[in-house]
């Protein structure tokens, strides 16, 4: 947004490639109480089953981001979901990180489809396109959320841990 | 059979000894000390549980940070660079270290670190006790190794005394340093500015310190006619700090690549901390490389002057009064409203607290 008209050609292929390399070098890990840690990246993501949902963003817009269910990447992960989420399984949660720090928590029962209608995803795309620098690689979308304060960015783990109180 | 009466003389017997052992574990068993903030800032933060805090830790801790013999040219102490009066900065672009010369990175402000998890502008270190290794041995820095240090030390008449004190023996050992600095460090707790008299109905900000933080707070909504700076995307919260590394536009191709050194991930071009505006109008020059001698500078570049890259926070680039407009566009009258705010930030009880200052000269 705040090009500069002196940015030179030369820059604008630096940054290009930088941007090119964000998205290929990228990975989210998926850890905690897991059977299976995950370390999951653009192109092991696009070879799972992929869901669409239609939501109006920041910019009061409708966008269509499409990627997999969060529910579906903790199920991979052997996270105590479906039937087995009942009794103490019912303190875990849902720790997300962004590069920069930023944190946002889920408890399970927020993704599970026997508990709610909404899908949880984390998206890739947007409009059909990859998601942009400092929105990408990487998004949750939270479709009921009003406020987007849980669709956060550029997510670089997923933490499923015991509350210890 | 012994009689009632020498049965009562063992029994007092052993009760006087009891009592001596007693006091001489009393005695040696520091005291624990009770860490108090507002509310407000929330208790997310974690103590290790080997080292607690302590009156007698903290006291050591107080005495290494103002100590020169932690550095090579016995000159240096920690509070060289981080100078109580300037809410522990030292006022300079670069620190010069015991080696004569100048540290890569400006020196960060020291207070409310018992809500910081990942140290230093790159956010390298994880925990007060690892951070404090660093600036003791490294060669622009304090330059002497902690071996050194102990060595030094144990020929003194005062800390084999204070370390007992501390920690139960008279033995010093580097890891014994490094958790008094650290418990020392726990307690510069900045939390009596005059925002934080604001947020307990002390102290009723003038109209332009309110307008200030207003558009500090504020997402500037342009189609709904709401003006705003965004700083406390990054920046809010009572504690006016939040854990974040972003990149915020000072170079398209920074030469210092800041948190990407750290992790590898070419995501982290040119992130660094943001850093707390605590005691920020103390605190000149800013920026990780102390390019800004002045807050209006600081302003003009969030203005002006944030130049474009793949790694740039969209919370800078996004941002903007004007519909489709290209920068912040701020105008004069509001930056500086902007900037009385951020001198309500400032704690003259935190930069006078007698409990932080050199106890070499009290």
């Amino acid at each position: 947004m705040i090009a500069k008209p002196y940015l030179s050609f030369a820059s604008l292929i630096i940054l290009l490639l930088f941007a090119f390399n964000i998205s290929a070098q990228s990975t989210i890990t998926v850890v905690g109480e897991v059977l299976k840690p995950l370390t999951l990246s653009v192109s092991s993501l696009s070879k799972m089953k992929q869901e669409k949902v239609i939501v109006e963003d920041r910019d009061n817009k409708e966008h269509t981001f499409e990627g997999v269910p969060l529910y579906d990447i903790l199920d991979s992960a052997g996270v105590t979901l479906g039937g087995e989420l009942r009794g103490e399984n019912l303190v875990k949660y849902i720790l997300v990180q962004a590069v920069d720090g930023y944190e946002v928590l889920f408890s399970l029962p927020e993704i599970d489809p026997e508990f709610t209608n909404q899908t949880v995803l984390l998206a890739t795309k947007v409009d059909g396109k990859a998601l942009a620098n400092g929105e990408g690689p990487f998004r949750i979308i939270v479709p009921n959320d009003k406020k987007h304060a849980r669709w956060i960015r550029e997510i670089s783990t997923i933490k499923i841990l015991f509350s210890m109180e | 059979m012994k009689s009632i009466w020498q049965r009562k003389y063992i029994l007092s017997t052993w009760a006087v000894i009891a009592v001596f052992i007693f006091a001489f574990v009393v005695q040696n068993e520091p005291e624990p000390y009770i860490i108090e903030y507002p509310a407000y800032f929330g208790g997310r933060f974690s103590i290790p549980k080997d080292n607690p805090t302590t009156q007698e830790g903290i006291a050591l801790g107080r005495m290494l940070f103002y100590e020169n013999k932690l550095s090579k040219n016995n000159a240096i102490s920690c509070a060289s660079c981080h100078q109580q009066k300037l809410a522990f900065t030292d006022g300079k672009t670069f620190s010069t270290g015991a080696d004569g010369l100048q540290t890569k990175r400006n020196a960060m402000s020291l207070s409310n670190l018992l809500w910081v998890r990942n140290f230093f502008w790159d956010g390298r270190a994880k925990g007060l006790e690892a951070q404090a290794v660093f600036p003791m041995i490294d060669s622009h820095e304090m330059n002497q190794s902690l071996d050194v240090t102990v060595e030094k030390l144990k020929e003194t008449e005062i800390y084999p005394q204070a370390f007992n004190k501390a920690f139960g023996s008279t033995e010093i050992t580097a890891n014994k340093i490094v958790k008094a600095i650290a418990q020392f460090e726990r307690t510069l707790i900045s939390a009596d500015s005059k925002y934080d008299q604001y947020l307990s109905g002390a102290y009723s900000p003038t109209e332009q310190e309110l307008r200030g933080m207003e558009l500090f707070m504020t997402v500037p909504q342009p189609q709904k006619n709401i003006r705003g700076a965004n700083c406390g995307h990054c920046h809010g919260t009572p504690k006016i700090f939040k854990e974040l590394f972003h990149n915020n536009g000072l170079d398209s191709n920074p030469t210092d690549i800041g948190r990407m050194e750290f992790t590898g991930q070419e995501i982290d071009r040119g992130r660094f901390r943001v850093a707390t505006l605590r005691n920020i109008a103390l605190t000149a020059p800013y920026m990780h490389d102390g390019r800004f001698k002045t807050l209006e500078e600081v302003l003009d570049h969030y203005n002006e002057h944030v130049q474009p890259s793949a790694t740039l926070s969209p919370f800078i680039s996004d941002v903007s009064n004007e519909i489709d407009g290209e920068s912040l566009a701020l105008t004069q009258d509001e930056k500086k409203d902007i900037i009385a705010f951020l001198h309500m930030l400032t704690d003259s009880t935190f930069i006078n607290n007698p409990k932080f200052s050199n106890p070499f000269k009290s």
